[in-house]
């Protein structure tokens, strides 16, 4: 069972913003992250930014997964922004799917804490967004 | 150190941030979750709160979705929280009610969370019941647990939650078999569900024989039929729950609410000089139900030494009284009996609960159980009225 040092699971949002509708690749994920001991909302595609930061807030998750198979992630610098307005610079962000390099570096400047490419192991996923998780809790204000 | 006094100040300005970490802190049993509940105890007693419970996949979070739009439209704020199991292998869960109540994401007046229920049987409770101190506290109107209908769980809600609606289905007739004894004890509303598929009415009906065979209480759980997808009877249904949280709300004396059918009633008991004579107290009513309460004075003793049997039917019939003059016209009695199953002595408290059975234009029949606080029952009594005049003046319509 994957606890955070505290003994609580790890919260995580498994969501799909942008246009494309592939979904099969974040249920999968959500289900690798439930079996790892994690609570996991998973939401499908289609949501919009101001929707995932009302969920990231209310749900008061550790990590955001996006996943994205098309273009998606480029409009993943405008979710960082928004969920650094809403004061929850905390948050872990993690990108999975296909990125090119060249746009790797620059979500990374734009705060994304890793992107997993295709064929990144299920341990490989659930040790980053575990360790992930816990550096967004000891950085969370308690109240 | 965490400053308690100033999250205190921010929750009750309504910050969504500090409202969710208190959230946090209550599930996770953070330390200072102890000390920022009493802080918040003052805030609360507002919310009215509703717990959803029924078999898997009834319905329920798409139900609980329609009702937090019918109450957006009444203008409440809504609290939600959802609890999906947890893996019993991983500890894990994936939440998913919430996925079902999307379109209200974006509502700065309602707030979700989603709870996993950790396995830990009995913690559960304990921090839902935190989690409704804190959306209370919080200025939510309403606040709405979803629960799997499942073993202690329901019944844990129970427990929490003001009123608890059982929700059921067409097809799901055996869960309901099952839930029987838990129904019949925690429903304060029986919702059939996808009443936009064949066979509701038989659900429905079957559940209404299911809720016949229970003592007749102060509350008589109506069974409603609602679509979580079309949204028919959700209305019904809130309403229903208005009713059962007025019948909660005037149990309390201190209440002061005007222009409610309990009001009327208690007022018409508190100017009849006969029910005056005999001690009787008003507890609660509402429209087609009252009850009222007697304790046994020497003066109502027979000559056989236990309690005259006219000063039982004088108390199941202030309850009739009051429930056949319930709904603003005035009903005079034209028919009643009587049956004593046991006696009762001196200083006994009884309680009577009288229920409409059956209602038209000009008759209405009604059922009284009169109860001895240890739960015995030790009259029953059915009486019939007639309509005999209009509408009564100042009754709330
Ligand atoms: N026909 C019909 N189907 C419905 C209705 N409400 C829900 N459903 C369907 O029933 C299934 C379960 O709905 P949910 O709202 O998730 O049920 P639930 O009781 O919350 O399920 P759990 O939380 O998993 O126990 C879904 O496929 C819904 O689309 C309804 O009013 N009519
Ligand atoms: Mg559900």
């Amino acid at each position: 069972m994957h606890a955070n040092g505290d003994g609580i699971p790890a919260k995580v949002l498994v969501t799909k913003i942008g246009l494309d509708g592939h979904d099969r690749g974040s249920r999968v994920v959500a289900a690798y992250l439930r079996d790892a001991g994690m609570e996991v909302i998973y939401t499908g595609p289609w949501q919009q930014i101001p929707a995932v930061v009302a969920l990231t807030q209310e749900e008061d998750v550790d990590v955001v997964g996006i996943s994205s198979l098309a273009t998606d992630h480029l409009i993943v610098p405008k979710l960082m922004r928004a969920l650094r307005d809403a004061g929850l610079a905390h948050v872990r962000v993690v990108v999975g799917g296909i990125v090119p390099d060249d746009e790797v570096s620059m979500l990374h400047e734009n705060g994304v804490s890793k992107v997993f490419h295709p064929g990144s192991s299920r341990e490989e996923i659930v040790a980053a967004v575990q360790q992930l998780a816990e550096q967004a809790r000891c950085e969370r204000p308690e109240i | 150190m965490t400053d308690v006094a100033a999250a205190v100040d921010r929750l009750i300005g309504g910050d969504k941030a500090t409202l969710a970490r208190a959230l946090t802190a209550v599930e996770n049993a953070y330390p200072h979750a102890a000390e920022l509940l009493e802080a918040l105890r003052p805030h609360t007693g507002c919310a009215r709160v509703v717990g959803v419970t029924g078999p898997p996949g009834v319905g329920k979070s798409t139900l609980c979705n329609a009702l937090i739009r019918e109450w957006r439209t009444r203008g409440h704020r809504v609290g939600v929280i959802a609890v999906d199991p947890s893996s019993p292998l991983s500890g894990g869960a994936v939440l998913g009610d919430r996925v079902r109540m999307h379109e209200h994401d974006q509502d700065d007046f309602v707030f979700i969370r989603s709870l996993a229920a950790r396995t830990n049987g009995g913690g559960l409770a304990a921090s839902t019941a935190g989690a409704i101190v804190v959306l209370d506290a919080a200025g939510m109107d309403c606040v709405l647990i979803e629960t799997v209908g499942s073993g202690q769980s329901q019944v844990d809600i129970a427990g929490v939650a003001k009123t608890t609606v059982v929700v059921s289905a067409p097809g799901f007739g055996d869960e309901v078999q099952a839930l029987k004894a838990g129904i019949l004890e925690i429903a304060d509303v029986l919702v059939v569900n996808k009443a936009d598929l064949p066979h509701a009415e038989q659900t429905a009906r079957q559940l209404r024989i299911m809720l016949g065979l229970r003592d007749a209480q102060r509350w008589q759980p109506p069974v409603v039929m609602t679509s979580g997808h079309t949204g028919q009877g959700v209305d019904q249904l809130a309403e229903a729950l208005q009713e059962h949280h007025d019948s909660i709300v005037t149990d309390t004396p201190a209440a002061t609410q005007t222009h409610t059918v309990a009001d009327l009633l208690r007022k018409l008991a508190s100017e009849d000089p006969y029910v005056r004579h005999l001690g009787i107290e008003f507890i609660t009513g509402g429209s087609g139900h009252a009850s009222v309460r007697m304790r046994v004075q020497p003066s109502h003793i027979s000559f056989n030494g236990t309690c005259h049997g006219g000063a039982l039917f004088s108390l199941a019939d202030a309850a009739f009284g009051l429930a056949s003059n319930s709904h603003g016209v005035v009903a005079a009695g034209i028919d009643a009996h009587i049956t004593y199953p046991r006696a009762v002595k001196v200083g006994d408290v009884l309680t009577a609960g009288a229920v409409e059975e059956t209602r038209s234009r000009r008759f209405a029949t009604y059922r009284v159980i009169v109860t001895r606080s240890d739960g015995a029952t030790v009259a029953t009594f059915t009486g019939t009225v007639a309509t005999v005049g209009g509408a009564r003046p100042g009754a709330p319509q």
